[in-house]
């Protein structure tokens, strides 16, 4: 029953209801909703509860120790992250990356990839009730997370990549463990579908929910797999400007639905996607130098100097494109960072999603955006 | 009128009476470890995935890790928990609304503080907008690292549960708790 039948008072039409910040989400979120009875009429955003001031921050310190500051914004995609300032810090530096160096990066960021989506499905099963692929989701995690820990050392936050290169080259015997590992994460994609995806109270509670169609995508400004739900082939990686992408042939995925079963599914997709991208680069990587000889060794990226200019750089991260713009005034240390992460950008995907819905699908659509909120708030 | 007063006097000494009493016995030896030891394995956190900590502590609670084992289950509103983890930095922001909660949370109630930053700062020590988690709130557990591994959250989880088995004393909530009242309180209640 309408509010509006209950009550005389005409200003008791619509309750505006504070959700948050404490949530069992992934990080902290206020949502304003105004409602009506129980439809969605109107939401705001309340951000700002993980604002941290990295791009301040990032003023105080040198170069290199700027990079495993920029990965905490979002640390379960922190390969992606670090990627691209430090392709920003590069194009600075005019130094190009020596090729087998690439292909470790793209192994690297495809491996946060992966782990990234099944963290955010994780996630999102738990806000639709399903704690089952909570489960089923960060326990395959945990296999992507222990490869990644075999090449560089640390679950979460690499820091592997420098200006110029990367730290390392793969261990010994990794890529059979990366092999056994992605056949693994493949073999279970199935079980997913049968338990999770095909069931007839997933389908229910996510098909046809928070539709954004095409135009409107375009229009705010979606970015990453909320954007290639909606049917634009757009993917920051189809330029080819870092990592092995145009060797590799890369072509992204959409689907034209629009919706937060089209938005989980193509989080599926990627994965598949990412497999094959990993297998290829193993297959295809060349040998030789890991390191540009101008920034090879820890003390010439220590005392490094960067040239007066300012540099741009984008690049694909798990949940949309990235892009840096670095300022150097010639010293050790930067005059100005700048992100635009894309968390930030999917957030205005809320406004639009969920006006017309029941107050019961704002998890939906807040899982299906796959809404990181220090990533957003920096 | 007279017996009514008679009443009043004599209902709230028993109130009072029975309280003391029961608090002594409730601290007393048998008593109090069968209700530690019953403490230690319900320790519910409250999700406050204050920053990107929260990625670990979530690992945590997943299958390879599974802290169930120990009797830690997240629950979704704050009034059924007991043990708020900050996972990470806290803001300005936010430390207002970790204040709410922690003030609605039911007694006894536990604080660790997870990840660098929550311990002093960290990486953002320099920021203009964070705040350190041991100036808001009485923290318990300190958990090092950046952030830190699993295994080291599971120590943390057994470190509270050592410590609540041979420290914790009966404490009743913030309301029951018996102020000192001036003499012109007490008498003003009576009459």
């Amino acid at each position: 029953m309408r509010v509006k039948e209950l009550g005389k008072d005409r200003r008791a039409e619509t309750i505006t209801l504070f959700i948050g910040p404490q949530h069992p989400g992934s990080g902290h979120l206020r949502l304003v909703v105004e409602l009506d009875g129980d439809v969605v009429v109107g939401i705001r955003p309340d951000i700002g509860w993980v604002h941290r001031g990295v791009e301040k921050i990032a003023e105080t310190k040198k170069f290199v120790q700027v990079i495993p500051l920029i990965e905490r914004p979002s640390i379960i995609d922190s390969a992606n992250m670090n990627v691209g300032y430090v392709r920003a810090v590069e194009k600075l530096l005019g130094v190009e990356v020596p090729d087998r160096a690439r292909y470790i990066r793209t192994i690297l960021c495809e491996l946060n990839r992966i782990a990234s989506h099944l963290y955010g499905i994780g996630i999102f099963g738990n806000m639709i009730g399903t704690s089952t692929i909570f489960m089923w989701s960060f326990g395959d995690r945990e296999i992507i997370v222990e490869l990644m820990q075999e090449l560089t050392g640390a679950r979460l936050t690499y820091s592997f990549f420098l200006p110029g290169g990367v730290k390392g080259d793969l261990p010994d015997g990794f890529e059979e463990k990366l092999e056994k590992g992605l056949r693994y994460i493949e073999n279970r994609i199935p079980e997913y579908n049968a338990l999770f995806i095909e069931n007839p109270v997933t389908e229910d509670r996510l098909k046809g929910v928070g539709v954004i169609d095409r135009e409107k995508a375009v229009e705010i400004g979606l970015t990453g797999p909320n954007l290639r739900a909606s049917g634009v082939e757009y993917d920051a990686r189809m330029a080819g400007e870092y990592g092995a992408y145009k060797d590799l042939g890369f072509k992204p995925v959409t689907r034209p639905e629009g919706d937060s079963f089209a938005r989980l599914m193509l989080r599926f997709d990627e994965i598949e996607g990412s497999i094959g991208l990993i297998r290829k680069a193993i297959r295809e990587m060349p040998q030789g130098p890991i390191m540009h000889e101008r920034t090879k060794g820890m003390a010439r990226q220590v005392l490094m100097k960067v040239p007066e200019g300012e540099a741009f750089s984008r690049v694909e991260c798990g949940r949309g494109e990235l892009t840096f713009f670095v300022v150097s005034k010639g010293g050790d240390k930067p005059h100005r960072v700048r992100m635009v992460t894309p968390s930030f950008r999917n957030l205005i995907g809320f406004e639009t999603a969920l006006v017309g819905h029941r107050l019961a699908d704002v998890p939906t659509v807040y899982g299906s955006l796959d809404y990181f909120p220090p990533e957003a708030d920096r | 009128m007279g017996q009514k007063k008679e009443r009043v006097i004599l209902l709230g000494n028993l109130e009072n009476a029975v309280r003391k009493v029961g608090t002594r016995l409730a601290d007393m030896r048998p008593i109090r470890n069968i209700r530690n030891w019953g403490i230690t394995f319900s320790l519910w956190p409250v999700p406050l995935t204050t920053a990107c900590c929260g990625a670990e502590f979530a690992a945590t609670m997943s299958p390879r890790f599974d802290m169930e084992r120990l009797g830690v289950l997240p629950m979704a509103s704050s009034r059924q928990t007991n043990v708020l983890i900050i996972e990470g930095t806290l803001t300005r922001k936010m430390a207002k609304a970790v204040k709410i909660i922690y003030r609605q949370m039911p007694e006894p109630k536990f604080v660790i503080a997870m990840g660098s930053c929550a311990a002093d700062g960290g990486i953002f020590w320099n920021s203009y907008n964070i705040v350190r988690p041991k100036d808001v709130l009485p923290v318990d557990v300190f958990i090092p690292g950046c952030p830190p591994r699993p295994e080291a959250v599971i120590r943390a989880i057994m470190q509270l549960q050592d410590k609540i088995k041979r420290k914790l004393k009966y404490r009743m909530d913030a309301k029951e708790r018996p102020r000192k009242r001036t003499r012109r309180q007490r008498v003003s209640r009576v009459v």
